[in-house]
């Protein structure tokens, strides 16, 4: 499945595309995060609880983070797999000047599997908002820690 | 000498009796599978596929293993060193397919590992905690695709995914050389043709849903070598002898029970790997073992049920005669071939003869592996299928030509004096009459008011529509000759101390009520009360021999082989009798069963209590010339043919033109099932069939991503028919019985799930005609007719 969307940011995308890279900021942002390693140079290894209906589990996964073009896009490969199933993501990122802010659109290719899957767009794509929107706002509050 | 004074028996063959089975199901005092508990007893889980198609790169089974309460944890390749490749039952090529899989996965759910552990709980844990890793490959969905070269295949040796191919023509095969005859005919047919259909159908996949689960308990006593087998299945008897190869034990050390099945519908047919497997680990862990199967695993291992894929054309006259059907069927089987899946498609092409005179027929038949759970027998297994497309097809037709549905129906019927008529597909129908029964479904369904009905409802501006179909179906599978497993049932009737009598069947019943139907032949074939006489099935100790029960077998095959052995207990009571009362010069011949007694024909004056014949055969003083004690008669009936019974089912439909839901508003089926034991029982074989055969028209659809992820695996994805769904029934039957069974008693177990199914869907077109539509794909969405209402602008 295809998860998709825009959020507006109030700081400069220089700023947004270094604390959306900062493994401390994503550590703190991603919801639920009970580790958050960097392994190597741009790769990342992660264990997330997760305590929403039946995708409820911890999912340990692995991120890596290819065809980086500060400030404009980046590209993330994500593997997750925990009790309720695993996914396997490919998103873009890319950041454009908006005002005196920042847009960002996203563009996520879901592949799930196990019970995950099952519930297919029935309860996974509201998970991916509620989760996504709970990153959003702590990266928001991080960008107007930082201007301030 | 004494006369017992015994109120007159009322005979029950033909009468409602109610189900002796139901107070204890529905008390909870019944005994199913889970029920079961054994000192002992450990439990398994399976660690199962989340993929659909990969290579088993390593499974790392330690974090399980260490936990405490765990017994053992084996995975597939360790498996296979005690459980080799399952068997089939069909003759058709077939890959190798394990219990666990070895190597490869090929559907989401195919097991990998199994935990053994002190409780059910501990064990699902301990499954969790088993890591694969997956080399994955391309997922193969659609069957079609599955056959273009180039496409991933999921078995070496079946090249483009193809497991069975076959093709019939002309005039049929040619049984002298197995080749098919010239076929340019059916070339002949169609360009001579006035009037053609063609159109692409399908017949969705669909998941059994049996209300219990599968499940399995296995006890192997070492010292003893005898392992027991309890399990939710159709056929113990062939579960013996199918765990006893696999285990390489003979059939005397094993004993196969089936104790309270609910529900079946085919999917118990098939023996599965996990039965074998706790057989196995059984032996292993030398305590017995329970698995039972969760809705989740129902959902992704149960065999699932038809998906075919039909091309049909039919070439006809202007005035509706029917000159030549040509199906190109595409069946995508699923991952393996199991017991029956590859032989389940073939009934489709030789039941598309349906009721009527074909000139020429050209059948084709591809079964396809896909990344999918394995298709066998479901309800009507392959006769739904082909009586879908025939009965679409010939709807279709009718709409062309602007015919009545009834009477181009009428037009084409096999006449009832040709029969046993020879199908183009080689069949043989036994007997049939259709023209009163498609009259009778005319009045009491009131065809002439419900088109009334449905014009002054278009007039009001609402989307009404009405269907008709007329299936013939194949039911009491037997004979040897056609079912790998022998076609023929068996069964015993011991007459008890006391006058009661005991009698077993081969036809396991997970639903049909033979307890009640068995009884009630027997209680006229003695003319002794029901209560006097109990039926046993389903334990392989206590029943000698058996098949088991699908395809409508129960009556036609064992109830046959019921009366038969009844015959020869009835045959030696009366010796018994007549050897009682030799100072009248009795003899065996001139005797009856009466109301308790047997007597001397027309003269109840001459006779001995049912109770003190018995009595005697236990204490034979003197012992009769020639005779052994006891009554205790056996017989295995073996039919000469199938039984083809029919039936017309009428239906109406409305769409509501802002959502598209459509709603059931009429069903009437008049069967002809030959000759009745129960009318009750019958209905309600006929009214779960509708339901289930209206589930696939309007509701059920087993759905699959382009990855091979199941979808639809709960009840809140999977759509099952509910009561508030269906209209009150109108039921009706006429009597055309058998010739090839003593009772002439035809089945009617899957009557339901072959008419129904076409008729909502020709009711559900006709509604829609209106607005240009000719077809419309099931199950009946709301959203898929919303669209077909909206791409004609939404007006008729």
């Amino acid at each position: 499945m295809e998860i998709k969307g825009e959020q507006e940011f109030n700081g400069g995308r220089e700023l947004l595309y270094e604390l959306l890279l900062d493994p401390d900021v994503l550590a703190s942002a991603l919801p639920g995060v009970e580790r958050f390693e960097e392994v190597a140079p741009d790769r990342y290894e992660s264990t997330m609880r997760v305590g929403i209906a039946s995708v409820r589990g911890t999912y340990t996964g692995r991120v890596e983070v290819l065809e980086q073009s500060p400030p404009e896009s980046y590209r993330l490969r994500i593997e997750g797999s925990g009790k309720p199933g695993g996914i396997r993501a490919d998103a873009v990122v890319d950041l454009s000047e908006s005002g005196g802010g920042t847009t960002m659109h996203y563009r996520a290719d879901v592949k799930a599997r196990g019970t995950i899957a099952r519930l297919g767009g029935r309860l996974l794509g509201g998970v991916a908002r509620l989760l996504i929107g709970q990153f959003f706002k702590s990266i928001e509050q991080q960008v107007d820690d930082r201007a301030a | 000498m004494t006369i017992a004074d015994g109120p007159a028996l009322p005979k029950l063959i033909g009468e409602r009796v109610k189900r002796r089975e139901d107070p204890r199901l529905i008390q909870g005092q019944a005994t199913y599978v889970d029920d079961i508990k054994l000192p002992g007893m450990l439990h398994l889980a399976f660690k199962r596929s989340d993929i659909a198609h990969g290579v088993i790169k390593s499974i790392d089974t330690s974090a399980a293993a260490e936990m405490e309460g765990v017994e053992l944890v084996i995975t597939g390749a360790e498996l296979a060193e005690h459980l080799g490749p399952m068997p089939i039952g069909t003759p058709f090529p077939a890959p190798d397919h394990f219990s666990v899989a070895t190597d490869k996965v090929r559907y989401v759910g195919e097991p990998v590992a199994v935990v053994v552990a002190e409780d059910r709980y501990l064990a699902r844990d301990a499954a969790d905690a088993i890591e694969v890793e997956y080399e994955e490959l391309p997922a193969v969905v659609d069957p079609e695709v599955a056959m273009e070269p180039g496409s991933a295949t999921l078995h070496e040796g079946f090249e483009r995914n193809i497991a069975v191919e076959s093709y019939w023509g002309g005039t049929g095969v040619n049984p002298e050389t197995a080749q098919p005859e010239d076929d340019s005919a059916v070339d002949a047919a169609f360009e001579e043709a006035d009037v053609l259909v063609t159109q692409r159908m399908l017949n969705q996949r669909l998941a059994p849903n049996a209300m219990e689960p599968r499940g399995v308990v296995a006890q192997y006593e070492t010292g003893r070598e005898y392992l027991t087998v309890w399990s939710a299945t159709q056929n113990p008897h062939i579960l013996r002898t199918l765990v006893a190869a696999m285990m390489g034990l003979g059939e005397h050390q094993v004993r196969a029970v089936a104790p309270e099945v609910g529900g079946g519908f085919g999917c118990k047919i098939n023996i599965y790997g996990e039965e074998y497997v706790a057989a196995a680990l059984s032996r292993l862990a030398g305590a017995p073992v329970k698995w039972i199967e969760d809705r989740t695993e129902a959902f992704l291992t149960t065999t699932h049920g038809r998906d075919l894929l039909g091309y049909i054309d039919l070439a006809a006259k202007s005035d509706g005669t029917i000159t030549g059907l040509k199906a190109r069927i595409i069946a995508d089987i699923g991952a393996y071939e199991v017991l029956l899946t590859a032989m389940i498609p073939t009934l489709t092409g030789l039941m598309m003869n349906g009721v009527y005179r074909l000139p020429v027929v050209r059948h084709e038949l591809t079964e396809v592996f896909t990344n999918k759970t394995p298709t066998d027998a479901y309800r009507g297994a392959g006769r739904p299928e082909g009586l879908y497309f025939l009965e679409r097809a010939v709807d279709m037709l009718a709409r062309e030509l602007d015919m009545d549905p009834a009477e181009i129906r009428r037009k084409n019927f096999v006449p009832a004096d040709e029969f046993p008529f020879a199908t183009q597909s080689g069949l043989v129908y036994d007997s049939g009459n259709y023209e009163p029964c498609l009259d009778k479904a005319l009045e009491v369904a009131d065809w002439q008011g419900m088109l009334a009905e449905r014009d002054a409802a278009r007039a009001e501006g609402r989307i009404v529509g009405v269907g008709l179909s007329f299936y013939v179906e194949v039911c009491g599978l037997g004979p040897s000759a056609v079912v790998p497993t022998g076609g023929w049932e068996h069964s015993g009737v011991t007459v008890e101390r006391g006058g009661k009598v005991t009698a077993t069947t081969g036809a396991s019943p997970h639903g049909q009520g033979n307890e009640t139907t068995f009884a009630q032949m027997l209680a006229d074939h003695f003319s002794i009360p029901l209560e006097d006489i109990t039926i046993l099935h389903g334990d392989t100790s206590v029943v000698k021999q058996g098949i088991g029960t699908f395809g409508s077998r129960s009556q036609a095959v064992g109830g046959a082989a019921l009366i038969s052995a009844a015959g020869k207990a009835g045959d030696k009571m009366k010796q018994f009798a007549a050897a009682l009362m030799t100072d009248q010069e009795v003899s065996p011949e001139d005797l009856v069963f009466e109301d308790g007694r047997i007597q001397v024909e027309g003269a109840p004056e001459v006779s001995k209590t049912f109770a003190e014949v018995a009595d005697f055969a236990y204490v034979p003083v003197p012992l009769p010339p020639g005779m052994e004690p006891g009554v205790s008669e056996e017989s295995f009936f073996e039919p000469e043919n199938n039984t083809y019974p029919f039936g017309c089912h009428i239906s109406m439909v409305e769409i509501d033109r802002e959502t598209g839901e459509p709603r059931l508003l009429k069903m009437v089926a008049v069967d002809d099932c030959g000759n009745v034991i129960n009318p009750l029982i019958v209905d309600g074989q006929v009214h779960g069939g509708l339901a289930q055969g209206i589930g696939q028209a309007m509701f059920e659809e087993v759905v699959y991503d382009e990855d091979g992820q199941p979808v639809t695996a709960s009840f809140m994805d999977y759509v099952m028919p509910r009561a508030a769904d269906l209209p009150a029934f109108e039921l009706d039957n006429t009597v055309t019985p058998t010739p090839v069974n003593p009772l002439g008693a035809k089945g009617v177990g899957e009557a339901g799930t072959i008419g129904s199914t076409p008729c909502v869907v020709n009711a559900a077109v006709d509604a829609l005609a209106p607005f240009g539509v000719t077809h419309i794909e099931m199950p009946l969405r709301p959203e898929r007719l919303w669209r077909l209402i909206q791409e004609n602008g939404g007006q008729s």
